[in-house]
């Protein structure tokens, strides 16, 4: 086990090493110019190329990429020439200029929001899912299935942008029972938190609750139609406990989507955030893409890609806990 | 001012002349607020809060600006370049030496009043010498005074272009500092100090600290405007290079202070009562609100929605555009706002104008561009952007509400030989294209990839094809449009401008010459280079308003650009806020005439 954790480990710093540098690469054949696009309204070939040796676009592109790598372990200073030079303490993942602010306290900021918004909604709609799943596997052609296979498609339809306004329509603007989202930490201000949090969990989990309906009701009567449950039941086996083994054979999948999706998620829900002005890692990316900001991209891409690898190891971790055949 | 769809507007004012917006039909402001005072008094002898009024105005409430975007451009006074921000930085935490009057007029709004300044400012030498003597009293938020020191130290940051860029760089297109090999300035700014005694000889201070000098390296018959621009006072003592006015909060000369400033969705900048602040000083702006307060990263359709329904606490909120698809909610037409949101809903000229740039290094015959011009379809493309609400028909780079500058060029109604229809006259076009010598050509369009403006190129491309003309279309990534078409342009594309001051100085040169750096057309003629240099230095403003008006004709006979509309904008208050009219010099809200009812 250990081996196989210190394996994947490697692999996976190795693929953010790969993904590094293919989005610099990527971005520097762009045909764009990011000193022209902070260069200001009047932009004379003088004043460009003193932008460019301030955003340190005038370096080879190599030397450029091994100074961002670099500062990531030994920190860098930025603006050498203002009479207070931004340090940058390691791990240091650039600066931006668009937004004037380190890239690690940018994400810094927007992570716990995403993370927040993500958890949330994920446990809303795992608990939501995956009950209404088991329920309508064990009513299988009743009208309660229908029901459920219903309100599974209707949520599964909406788009979320759509729902989120009428929802903030409705609930904030007409009704008045929420105020307008402002983000604040749950520890600053757990009240406000909470009424902030409450309608972009909904949305964000009655989508993705559709989805886990109808993947855990498929994985309960597949489970519920094997032998080894046939078996069960001719032993005179309790309900409850025959439906707990089968829900463990099929949890598999679920855990497997479940632990991407979540992944995914902490990378930004973009729709989600910006429907509810939350400052999150999707409204960072949005912004940075717009400006072609790339150390900002370079940074959010780094940290997205960390959550999906080590969301994919922990998933493959816990197939070896929840199914003993498996072996790493 | 380049026209840009994100936040990265930049600065440009304009006066409507009544008459001839009228003559255009554009709309005009339906706000009822009265014409403000020039000034409060004061209600002691000391330093105060606010100010007090008999009648007229309340003080005291907050009024909220509910902003899309995440945080300010700029906060920084010698980098500040959108409108919006600089005539609401104005209002509240900078001074200049010099601003643009509060009122509902058009054509008043946009000339000078003095601000930090006693005056307008003393001319000499034939306009390459101006001085200006600063006011008692003045001082910054901790109680400092503000002297000559500051201002010429604030202007002076404006040379550290490899530290404060973005903003206006008039300080280093006027200032008698020579030039270095490269083309820059052979003064570096006050960080790396390379050529100070240049800036010292330049910017002078009399003994006493109270009078400013600004010796220029040519006429400059209007610097007193240009003043307004990046002169700001800013304390040496404070400055912190890149990270002023970034993350630390800069030092305020207005009537309010920065209590709180976060950026992204959800942040949000407070400001409170500058308590150091005096109105004897200062009878130029009139503080109402207590407080201000910026929401930032809100959707748009959200804001729409909030302040139609206009309840709580956005009675006292306002917003910068009224969306699209809610015009007809908000205005019965053009010009007049529907019953419900009378008074609180205006619809003006904004600052700028659109146009089409020709690239003439690629489209080098005039017959050609001139078939271009007359073949156009900016009946559809207008119906296609918004309809009558985007604005009249341009007929020039020079807006109306620049004031004399302005004249009709005739391209429309006579300058082809016959009047051109909105909607384009293709045989007229055929007809150029046969003049021309020269086969119908093939064109590659720049656009921006945005649902409309995917529309609005297969209007164009349609419409020239009725010529005979082919386009090709090239979609570039919205938010790297201009940069992409200034280095790599192809035969045409959109573009905007608004100008910087209510002169077509900072019109004709930038949009028409290589140095002017705004110049998409790529436009560089000797003969015309020259004309615009003589314009620019003329003292005698009539004479200098002929000749742009001349120039300006000269461009569309050339069709150097082909000018589509002179925009308008929307925007709608909260029911409980007074003062509510578009203000020309910025073609903004008038945020130091705002009060809560």
């Amino acid at each position: 086990m250990a081996a196989y954790i210190v394996r994947r480990v490697g692999i996976g710093i190795g693929l953010l090493v790969l993904l590094s540098v293919t989005v610099f690469f990527l971005f520097s054949i762009l045909p764009s110019d990011p000193a022209r696009l902070t260069c200001g309204k009047i932009c004379t070939p003088a004043l460009l190329e003193a932008n460019r040796a301030r955003l340190g676009l005038d370096k080879p592109i190599v030397e450029q990429y091994v100074t961002f790598a670099a500062g990531i372990f030994a920190g860098r200073v930025f603006a050498p020439d203002s009479p207070e030079p931004i340090v940058c303490n390691a791990p240091c993942l650039g600066y931006s200029f668009s937004r004037h602010e380190q890239v690690t306290s940018l994400i810094s900021r927007s992570l716990p929001v995403t993370i927040w918004l993500a958890i949330g909604a994920f446990i809303i709609w795992m608990v939501v899912g995956i009950l209404a799943g088991i329920y309508a596997a064990l009513r299988r052609g009743r009208w309660q299935d229908r029901v459920v296979l219903g309100v599974s498609m209707v949520g599964y339809s909406l788009p979320a942008f759509f729902f989120g306004l009428v929802v903030i329509f409705f609930v904030i603007i007409k009704l008045h029972l929420l105020p307008f989202p402002s983000y604040v930490s749950p520890f600053e201000d757990p009240v406000r938190f909470l009424q902030t949090m409450i309608l972009p969990w909904m949305v964000l989990a009655i989508l993705n609750a559709a989805f886990y309906m109808r993947l855990t009701r498929n994985q309960m009567l597949e489970a519920l139609g094997e032998d080894f449950i046939r078996t069960a039941r001719a032993k005179g086996l309790p309900d409850r406990v025959v439906i707990r083994h089968a829900l463990r054979a099929g949890l598999t999948p679920i855990v497997t989507v479940a632990g991407l999706d979540l992944a995914v998620l902490l990378g930004g829900a973009i729709i989600t955030e910006s429907i509810f002005s939350l400052p999150g890692m999707g409204s960072l990316t949005v912004a940075s893409v717009n400006d072609s900001d790339l150390p900002v991209i370079t940074g959010i891409t780094l940290v997205a890609a960390t959550f999906i690898i080590l969301a994919n190891l922990f998933v493959d971790l816990l197939y070896a806990v929840i199914d003993p055949r498996v072996r790493l | 001012m380049v026209r840009s769809h994100t936040r990265m507007r930049v600065l440009g004012l304009g006066a409507v002349v009544v008459l001839t917006f009228t003559a255009c039909g554009g709309a005009s402001s339906s706000s009822s607020a009265p014409a403000p005072s020039t000034g409060v008094p004061s209600t002691g002898t000391g330093p105060s809060a606010a100010p007090s009024t008999a009648t007229g105005p309340k003080t005291g409430g907050t009024i909220y600006l509910l902003e899309n975007a995440e945080e300010f451009n700029q906060l920084d006074p010698q980098r500040a370049y959108t409108g919006e921000d600089l005539a609401f930085f104005g209002a509240t935490i900078y001074r200049s030496l010099t601003a643009y009057k509060y009122t509902s007029d058009p054509v008043e709004s946009t000339t000078l009043t003095p601000d930090l300044a006693t005056d307008l400012g003393t001319v000499a030498d034939a306009g390459k010498t101006w001085s200006f003597t600063l006011r008692d009293g003045v001082t910054f938020q901790d109680g400092s005074p503000i002297t000559c020191a500051d201002v010429a130290y604030g202007t002076s940051r404006t040379f550290a272009t490899d530290v404060i860029t973005q903003g206006p760089t008039y300080a280093i297109a006027y200032l008698d500092i020579p030039a270095d090999p490269k083309g820059g300035s052979a003064y570096k700014g006050p960080y790396k100090g390379t050529g100070q005694d240049l800036f010292d000889k330049a910017v002078t201070c009399s003994a006493d600290g109270k009078t400013i000098t600004f010796h220029l390296g040519q006429p400059v018959p209007d610097f007193n405007y240009t003043v307004t621009l990046g002169f700001s006072p800013v304390p040496k003592a404070a400055d912190k290079g890149e990270s002023y006015g970034i993350g630390t909060n800069p030092v305020s000369s207005g009537p309010y202070m920065i209590q709180q400033y976060t950026t992204g969705k959800g942040g949000k900048m407070i400001l409170v009562r500058n308590p150091k602040w005096d109105q004897a000083s200062d009878p130029y702006r009139t503080p109402y609100p207590d407080k201000w307060e910026v929401d930032f990263g809100i959707d748009t359709k959200v804001i729409d929605q909030r302040l139609i329904q206009s309840s709580g606490q956005d009675e006292t909120a306002m917003s910068l555009i009224v969306q699209p698809e809610n015009l007809a909610t908000v205005f019965a037409d053009p010009k007049t706002p529907n019953p419900d949101f009378a008074g609180r809903a205006v619809s003006d000229y904004d600052i700028y104008s659109l146009y089409y740039w020709i690239n003439t290094t690629t489209v080098k015959n005039v017959k050609v561009r001139q078939a271009m011009a007359v073949a156009l379809d900016r009946e559809a493309i207008r119906k296609n952007i918004g309809g009558a609400f985007v604005g009249p028909f341009a007929d020039g780079a020079i807006k109306p509400n620049i004031g004399i500058d302005y004249a009709p060029t005739g391209m429309w109604t006579d300058m082809f030989g016959q009047p051109v229809p909105d909607k384009g006259d293709p045989e007229l076009a055929k007809k150029l294209i046969a003049e021309s010598g020269e086969p119908a050509p093939t064109l590659t369009l720049d656009y921006r990839q945005t649902p409309v403006a995917e529309k609005t190129a297969a209007i164009v491309q349609a419409s020239l094809a009725l010529a005979g003309i082919t386009v090709k279309l090239n979609g570039i990534e919205s938010g790297k449009y201009y940069s992409t078409v200034y280095d790599k342009p192809n035969d045409f594309g959109a573009g905007g401008w608004g100008a910087d001051w209510p002169n077509a100085s900072t019109v004709i040169p930038p949009l028409f010459t290589i140095k002017g750096g705004w110049n998409l057309s790529k436009y560089d003629d000797p003969a015309f280079n020259a004309k615009v240099q003589a314009a620019s230095v003329e003292l005698d403003r009539q004479k200098q308003a002929l000749a742009w008006q001349a120039l300006n004709k000269e461009m569309m006979q050339n069709v150097v650009i082909i000018p589509t509309f002179f925009e308008l904008q929307q925007r709608m208050a909260g029911t409980k806020i007074d003062g509510v009219y578009l203000w020309g010099a910025y073609g903004s809200w008038p945020y130091s005439r705002m009060s809560v009812k």
